[in-house]
């Protein structure tokens, strides 16, 4: 009863602080409103696990998260450079380019589009459950294979967001560059490659917790003795949630991190479109 | 009215402490294994079709498991009235939230074997050294590592350790020559790749009993919180009770036994020759001599075991305590 009425005290205080901070103006004040409301749906979950005395087994306490991200960092570390620097960015830089040199493929020979999109269009469809033993049985256990996992999953975001990004540039804009002789080549790099980057990095903002969650998956089917999927497979399967609990931490801020870094790139590159002018 | 009334609230009170008991009087019991229905539970599928169970009065659901069921969740969630689980797992749920109690311990012997390929020279476990090798995790990685530890192994992939591999339930990292050896079951995986074309002579074996590192496998778990009830531990003794008859019979005809198992067998994944090797291996796994009362010796080499298998991430941290209880064995009459 006492932890019912101190959970809905810290409800409606939160709810109260949440609303007053929400006034606030400035880059870093109106950080202040959403910081409160992820503070107290903490303490909330804290109350109510510690209240209700909920086994570990079923949902752990935030205080017992930290505890074990302070007391596995060093693993969290080895996972996160196994899955991320290893398997993630290797996955995405091959996956995007191959989907940014197939769009550009497929827009010189018209012929190759209606060939190549369809396949681009199946690969899409491809379950990650399905192609990740597939990859492991060829790539191998280690990053390779998860890397491979993440290439089918990014390629045809890519690939799609380029051609429409490369159908983009205004008809008037072609018709100058045509009139100012300009060969196919000057075409693309002056005119519609810069007209094609909001798309583009529609694309790679896509794609960015897509790999991430590609080759976390990736990793239940077959890895070293290493990884974020490794590691909440495992540990889910000893009912340690507190470690499993870390890793999705650990997940959504790397995450969120590479978005965040995709968008400060968008943000420097397309500097001259209304959706970042405004 | 009076009389209606006074029967309405007798039914509900009968149908509330009988423990679900259904038309025919039987009482209802869920049962949960701990893998996909095969050979390794033929018991339980015997006793089902041969009538024990019902001749015990009891009317048993035998629940398949399989890659994502996990047998303590399933009963900390009150999906089953017992589980079958390897010993390793069910300590790690009772130290974590899910006080699993032992009431009976079918498999003596464990199953658990490294295979290796010949040809990579590998005689003796010393041999091991600097070799890729396919282990289970899930709960399935513990003899490893204690095997590992009591080796001086280290399993971080360095030259003078060994390179671990988490394996799936296949043995492809072996057929593709990916790993130099994986672990296999006697009774399952070993025959796979028998099936995938490598002689017996082309293999070397190296089973966990033999290394003492074993841990004891399949055997019934019940919440301790069920066990305070007298009705439930008598209603346990008959369910173990008609579960070894089941055992036995299996282990007496084995092809029969067999063929029960692929008739319950809801896939279509199983082959009756797989099932036929599977069932006459199992039966050598089976306690033939105390009729599934667990050894305590043999619980307390399970926690050694455990306890030394060390590792960044312990299964169970402190030897545990009501985690087996011959309670149920002692009802039985």
């Amino acid at each position: 009863m006492n932890t019912v009425l101190l959970g809905m005290a810290i409800l409606v205080l939160g709810a109260f602080l949440v609303v007053r901070l929400a006034r606030l103006e400035g880059r870093v004040l109106s950080l202040a409103a959403p910081l409160a409301f992820g503070a107290t749906l903490i303490l909330l979950w804290e109350v109510l696990v510690v209240g209700f005395a909920v086994p570990m087994a079923l949902m752990p306490a935030p205080s017992a998260v930290a505890a074990r991200m302070a007391m596995s960092s060093h693993l969290l570390a080895q996972d996160f450079a196994q899955t991320f620097l290893k398997a993630v960015l290797a996955g995405y830089a091959i996956g995007c380019g191959a989907g940014f040199a197939m769009a550009l493929l497929v827009d010189r020979v018209p012929f190759l589009r209606r060939g190549l999109l369809p396949i681009g269009n199946l690969v899409a469809a491809l379950p990650v459950v399905g192609i990740a033993p597939i990859m492991v049985m060829w790539f191998g256990f280690d990053w390779q294979s998860k890397a491979a996992v993440v290439v089918a999953m990014t390629f045809f975001p890519m690939l799609v967001n380029t051609v429409a990004g490369l159908a983009a540039a205004g008809s008037l804009e072609r018709d100058l560059m045509r009139s100012f002789a300009a060969n196919h080549r000057q075409t693309l790099l002056k005119l519609r490659l810069p007209a094609a980057l909001p798309f583009i990095f529609t694309a790679l903002k896509i794609n960015a917790p897509l790999a991430l969650i590609g080759a976390i998956v990736a990793e239940f089917f077959g890895s070293p003795t290493t990884g974020m999927g490794f590691r909440i497979a495992t540990e889910a399967a000893k009912l340690a949630l507190d470690m499993v609990w870390a890793e999705i931490i650990v997940a959504a801020l790397a995450g969120s991190a590479f978005y965040g870094l995709v968008v400060l790139i968008e943000r420097a590159a397309t500097f001259w479109h209304p959706s970042i002018r405004s | 009215m009076q009389s209606t009334r006074r029967g309405l609230m007798g039914g509900a009170v009968a149908l509330a402490t009988a423990g679900h008991a259904n038309a025919q009087g039987l009482e209802r019991l869920n049962l949960q294994l701990k893998w996909v229905t095969q050979a390794q539970f033929a018991g339980y599928y015997v006793a089902q079709a041969r009538g024990f169970y019902r001749a015990a009065g009891l009317d048993v659901r035998i629940n398949p498991g399989g890659p994502d069921i996990a047998p303590p969740q399933v009963i900390a969630g009150g999906r089953a009235d017992v589980v079958v689980e390897w010993m390793p797992a069910a300590l790690a749920a009772r130290e974590r939230g899910v006080p699993l109690v032992n009431i009976a311990q079918p498999f003596k012997r464990s199953g658990l074997m490294l295979t290796c390929r010949a040809e990579t020279g590998i005689r003796t476990p010393a041999d091991l050294r600097g070799r890729t090798l396919g282990v289970w995790f899930s709960g399935n990685e513990y003899p490893f590592l204690a095997w590992m530890a009591r080796l001086g192994l280290r399993t971080d992939g360095s030259a003078q350790g060994v390179r671990v591999l988490r394996q799936g339930f296949n043995v492809d990292p072996l057929l593709q020559r990916q790993a130099d050896c994986v672990s296999t079951m006697t009774y399952n995986e070993y025959w796979q790749v028998i099936d995938g074309g490598f002689r017996p002579e082309q293999l070397t074996v190296f089973r966990y009993e033999e290394q003492g590192v074993a841990t004891l496998e399949d055997g019934l778990y019940v919440l301790e919180s069920r066990m305070a009830d007298p009705a439930f531990v008598t209603r346990m003794a008959r369910f173990v009770k008609a579960s070894m008859e089941g055992w036995n019979w299996a282990r007496a005809n084995v092809d029969a036994a067999a063929q029960i198992v692929l008739d319950n067998d809801l896939s279509g994944a199983q082959t009756i020759a797989h099932q036929r090797r599977m069932m006459g291996e199992i039966a050598r796994l089976l306690d033939a001599e105390n009729n599934g009362r667990l050894a305590v010796a043999d619980f307390e080499r399970t926690v050694q075991t455990l306890l030394s298998s060390g590792g960044a991430s312990p299964v169970i941290s402190r030897a545990p305590t009501g985690a087996w209880s011959h309670a149920v064995m002692d009802a039985i009459r």
